[in-house]
């Protein structure tokens, strides 16, 4: 028998020693009787042993199954034998490449097993194809496997990943779970030959379903969507640049601790306590609901007219009403005490001028009514007029006045001369200032105050129109009953002007201010005619022209007086 | 109205962007400042490694696309060459370590040139071809790495010259065009009388190889040069 190692070979062998060795006995035993029965038994014995030995057969046909590189740099290929032949078969391994003429062998079958192959990295190329083929020959014969192509950049699997590590960390409410590992131990990426990518899943211990990630060519992962009190349990693989991946990793359980539970007790006992207070200010103010209400939303007042009865206008009466209103009203008299002396004749809306009664001596100023007081009586003082009055410049001036034409006058009953002694060129020093200059006054509001003199007129408010112009910036004001100026219409139906007073200079003399040249002629011809008399000085120029004209203005009531000339 | 704006303006930055993705060649320090240009060139190995990942990718899943439609025979033997045989490349790490940074480059550059071509040809002829349904996706791809090897060609050369910049690339680098080294015309090596499926089915298989190798070869490039993170 042949010394193969191979294993039915070796049974064979016992079983025939065997057998030989019962042939020996029976022979010897039974060796005359029964001699020819004995041979038979031993013949047969014999047939039978040669009969077993002869299913032999060459060997069957073997398998490759595949190829496998864990790194990109070595492979390793494994075939399935087929049927022995019922003799010691052996295999072969035989390749070819793309590059390299002729018909290698496999260079170690010892590494990796039994029926396998491996390639180390000087038999290794990539980038080539290898044809393998395996071949099973016994003493009968050979079987060739099929041809097995293959490229090492196709057939790469890694080995998986090592030292899963898992790490709780962060702080208790927000805790994540870190994941790292290490990339197995034989591929190189130091030198950028291959390329690792992660993908690691997770899973809950009494869940079904894992959790994929894909973790890129880090080496760690963070997971932080984790429950505390659960297990979970890891797993991590790998694979180079297109190939295939590798197994999974061992599961690694981590276990998460519970932190919250401990702390509910706490919260529940502060958040009660907590709404204590706010329970009892609730209370409070809904029993003092009043009072805060009060200080929260005060009552609006009401609307408040002095005077006026609220209660009373909502009753709605309305003569109570008015009545009300015309109680309260209150117009002041527009006179001063009676202490007040006033010497001149104010014509204002507004202002009570009040000057001094030292001050009336000074002024002279009065209307002049050229003509007016012609006729009559030489000018005397009117008493209304202030009795300061210089007689002398009353003198001039109606010297003044006579030389002048007298202008006409209408006819009127009651004629007061006034004299004034008012040369806007005179003395100005005589006068002060305290002439008032009032621009608008339709009506001239005659504000006659108490004077010392007793003649005075004690006459209190009092309108005066007036009467005529004569000449520039004149008014004339007849007072009436006190005798000195009345307030006379002319007979004929002259329409009543409107003249701008300008200055009020004693009780009866207004100046009033020429606006326009009046229509009337008289003057152009005379050529005289006042034209500029400021309003706020009181005596600028020297002309006292006496010019009948006719003023028209719109404030003071004039009577256009027919032309003097 | 202001949806509208707001969508066609996104819509233009995405498309800026990933034009800008696309190109792969501008530095994004341009100005050189101190400690900038290692920087940038860390940038553009970034993306010529991505873009040639890419490339391969579509590569591969097209040549599948024909193994499944035309071969469902996985290993037929055919021993076949690819029209780049003539240039030699490393075929393992050691060799590839070997080789130097210089000679590395120049490998790479004269893959992509000698894919130029015939990729275009590739397309063109698929567009042809007679079975729409198949190659109106497969035309597509065609199309796009036969623009990307073009790319990433023009790419490889502007990171070759940024490094002849810095110093960590000699200048033994040629870009002579590997005319000697190729068949002049590429489809005709592969054309077995017409040029049809079996052909492209050929073609595609060395592309998808060649492709592989460019950006392993760039890989290693990365790493012999910059050392860092990544590797």
């Amino acid at each position: 028998m042949s010394e193969l190692v191979w294993q039915h070979e070796t049974e064979l062998v016992t079983v025939v020693t065997v057998q030989k060795k019962q042939v020996k006995r029976g022979l010897s035993v039974i060796i005359c009787a029964r001699m020819r029965r004995d041979l038979g038994l031993v013949l047969l014995l014999l047939l039978s042993a040669a009969v077993e030995s002869n299913s032999i057969s060459p060997p069957g046909k073997p398998v490759l199954v595949g190829c496998r590189s864990p790194e990109k740099e070595t492979f390793t290929c494994w075939w399935e034998p087929g049927s022995d032949g019922g003799l010691p078969t052996m295999h072969r391994l035989y390749y070819e490449t793309e590059r390299l003429e002729g018909v290698f062998e496999c260079p170690d079958y010892l590494s990796a097993g039994r029926n396998s192959c491996f390639f180390d990295k000087n038999h290794t190329a990539i980038w080539v194809y290898y044809y393998l083929t395996v071949v099973a020959s016994n003493a009968l014969g050979n079987a060739t496997s099929d041809p097995f192509k293959i490229d090492v950049v196709e057939i790469v699997k890694p080995n998986p990943p090592e030292n899963v590590t898992l790490l709780l960390e962060g702080r208790e409410d927000s805790s994540y779970l870190h994941v790292s590992w290490e990339r197995p131990h034989n591929t190189d990426t130091k030198s950028g030959w291959v390329t690792i990518k992660y993908q690691l899943r997770v899973k809950q211990e009494n869940s079904n379903e894992w959790k994929e990630y894909m973790s890129g060519t880090q080496k760690h992962f963070n997971l932080y969507s984790i429950s505390p009190g659960v297990t979970y349990m890891v797993k991590v693989r790998c694979r180079l640049d297109h190939g295939f991946w590798s197994e999974w990793t061992n599961t690694t359980y981590v276990k998460v601790p519970n932190y919250l539970r401990n702390e509910k007790p706490f919260w529940i006992l502060v958040s009660t306590l907590s709404t204590i207070p706010f329970i009892a200010a609730a209370c409070v103010l809904v029993m003092k609901r009043k009072y805060v209400k009060q200080y929260v939303l005060p009552p609006v007042p009401g609307p408040k007219i002095r005077g006026v009865d609220f209660q009373l206008l909502k009753s709605g009466r309305s003569e109570d009403v008015i009545s009300a209103f015309i109680i309260n009203q209150n117009f002041s008299l527009t006179t001063g005490s009676k202490d007040q002396t006033e010497e001149y004749l104010i014509v204002t809306e507004n202002e009570n001028g009040i000057a001094d009664p030292s001050n009336s001596q000074k002024r002279k100023k009065s209307l002049i009514i050229p003509g007016f007081c012609l006729d009559s009586e030489p000018p005397i003082l009117n008493d209304c007029e202030k009795s300061g009055a210089t007689n002398q410049e009353i003198d001039n001036y109606v010297k003044s006045l006579s030389n002048m034409k007298p202008s006409q006058l209408p006819a009127q009953e009651q004629q007061c001369n006034f004299v004034n002694a008012d040369a806007t060129g005179h003395q100005t020093s005589n006068y002060d200032n305290t002439t008032q200059t009032f621009a608008n006054s339709s009506y001239v509001d005659i504000q006659r105050h108490m004077e010392n003199i007793q003649e005075v007129d004690v006459k209190q408010v009092d309108y005066r129109r007036v009467k005529e112009v004569n000449g520039d910036n004149i008014l004339i004001l007849p007072l009436n009953s006190s005798g000195c100026i009345d307030v006379q219409r002319p007979k004929d139906n002259i329409s009543e002007d409107y003249s701008k007073v300008k200055v009020v200079d004693s009780d009866n003399m207004v100046f009033l201010q020429k606006e326009k040249v009046s229509v009337d002629t008289s003057c152009i011809e005379k050529g005289i005619y006042y034209t500029n008399f400021a309003l706020q000085k009181p005596i600028n120029t020297s002309k006292v022209e006496v010019c009948t004209e006719v003023i028209n203005s719109e404030y003071v009531d004039t009577f256009s007086a027919p032309p003097l000339i | 109205m202001r949806r509208v704006w707001f969508a066609v303006l996104a819509l233009v930055y995405l498309e800026h962007l990933e034009l800008s993705m696309k190109v792969g060649t501008a530095p994004i320090c341009a100005y050189g400042q101190a400690g900038c240009h290692i920087l940038s060139l860390a940038d553009f190995f970034d993306r010529v490694i991505q873009q040639s990942s890419r490339m391969h990718g579509i590569s591969s899943d097209l040549h599948s696309e024909f193994e499944q439609y035309f071969f469902p025979s996985k290993n037929s033997i055919g021993k076949r060459k690819c029209h780049t045989y003539g240039i030699l490349t490393p075929d393992d790490k050691e060799n590839a370590q070997r080789l130097g940074r210089e000679e590395l480059t120049e490998v790479i550059l004269r893959l992509l040139e000698a894919w130029g071509d015939p990729l275009s040809q590739l397309y063109w002829s698929m567009s042809q071809d007679q079975n729409q349904d198949f190659n109106h996706y497969s035309s597509n791809k065609a199309l796009e790495i036969s623009d990307m090897v073009h790319e990433l060609r023009d790419g490889v050369e502007k990171m070759a010259e940024k490094m002849k910049l810095l110093g960590v690339l000699g200048n033994t680098v040629s870009y002579i065009s590997p005319e000697s080294l190729v068949p002049s015309s590429a489809l005709s090596f592969y054309k077995q009388g017409e040029f049809n499926s079996l052909d492209h089915h050929d073609l595609l298989y060395c592309f998808r190889r060649d492709s592989n190798k460019v950006k392993n070869y760039l890989q290693i490039l990365k790493c012999t040069t910059l050392p860092g993170l990544d590797c």
